[in-house]
């Protein structure tokens, strides 16, 4: 059953409130995310690195795509000269959900100026989306919560790009310490938090199967993009959503 | 500086950031039927369950506890931050067990 204690999605008419204090606590709340990025970070510095790329190099994609699993496909479609159609297509491929997060946020930001969502959606990744969502089932609808949990990570991630690319090798396994588990274990509590204002298990069930099934079936990342987007449609195709008693 | 790499650097960035404001910006032009909400309500949920799927399903027992961990943990105290750490421990501390 859809809970009915989730706050309504649509409010286009009303801005929410995009302040200093939303700001702020986003950047508080990128917290939880700062230890598997800086680890991402550093495993793409090092692989830049032995992929060839200069450190400016390295470091500039890490602070223009800002992308950490379209940067590593990236890098493995790398060569010299630059297959460009390839490294393109790569990028798009592991881009493609970012549709679907813009997508989820419309209701929240549809008030704001542009000149407060657009520069927003270019520090959007799919953990601060994730915590900023959770943030507005919770109630608290500052939208700058995404702006400021993700002005955090990008310098996580474009300092740890550098840092991994210069001290890279003389780091030890960072499996070992269970670091490498802390995005899995990250997007687990996220998936309890969005699941009491789900409609019911089946995005979850239907979204899970259909990713083991992709991931099984293709390389690389597709298994998101399917599994997010099967799941959420099967959802809202089931026949009793679309009734209007279900609007807010 | 060879401008082959910055070109590519700068094609990557513009589709990246294509990507993060395309469905943002198309939606303005979808009417949010109830329907249509019901999509974009679900989208979290079934995205952080594809995430996490082939990660439990590929591991093996330290991911299974790790995950038990962070699910258990989250559901009692809600704090994202405490949940993650301590899946992480656990998952390492299980890892570090000789079998």
């Amino acid at each position: 059953m859809p809970s009915k204690e989730s706050p309504p999605l649509l409010s286009p008419s009303s801005p929410p409130p995009f302040t200093l204090q939303g700001l702020r606590a986003g950047i508080v709340g990128a917290r939880t995310l700062v230890p598997s990025v800086t680890m991402y970070g550093i495993a793409f510095g090092v692989m830049a690195a032995a992929t060839g790329l200069k450190v400016w190099e390295a470091v500039a994609i890490s602070a223009w795509v800002n992308a950490g699993s379209a940067q590593m496909a990236t890098l493995q479609a790398w060569a010299d000269p630059i297959p460009l159609l390839a490294v393109c297509l790569t990028t798009l491929a592991m881009n493609a959900r970012y549709l679907l997060l813009g997508a989820a946020l419309r209701p929240w930001f549809a008030g704001l100026p542009a000149y407060q969502s657009y520069p927003s959606l270019f520090v959007l990744g799919d953990a601060n989306w994730a915590l900023a969502l959770r943030e507005h089932a919770d109630g608290r609808n500052d939208a700058a919560f995404l702006l400021g949990s993700g002005i955090v990570l990008w310098f996580v991630w474009v300092g740890s790009t550098a840092a991994g690319y210069v001290f890279g090798q003389a780091l030890g396994d960072p499996r070992k310490f269970g670091v490498d588990f802390m995005l899995a274990a990250f997007f687990a509590t996220m998936a309890v938090a969005f699941f009491r204002r789900a409609g019911g298990i089946a995005p979850l069930v239907v979204g899970m199967v259909t990713a083991i099934v992709i991931e099984r079936m293709a390389p690389g990342p597709w298994y998101i993009l399917g599994g997010a987007l099967v799941g959420s449609v099967v959802c809202a195709l089931r026949p009793d959503e679309g009734q209007p008693d279900h609007a807010a | 500086m060879r401008p082959d790499i910055l070109w590519a650097i700068l094609i990557l960035g513009i589709l990246s950031y294509g990507c993060r404001i395309s469905g943002f910006f198309l939606m303005q032009y979808v009417s949010v039927t109830p329907r249509v909400e019901a999509w974009l309500r679900s989208i979290p949920i079934a995205l952080t369950g594809a995430i996490v799927a082939p990660i439990a399903f590929n591991g093996g027992p330290p991911e299974w506890l790790g995950l038990a961990t962070a699910v258990g943990l989250m559901r009692l105290t809600s704090n994202e931050f405490l949940s993650s750490v301590a899946a992480v421990a656990v998952v390492a501390l299980t890892r570090a067990l000789p079998f």
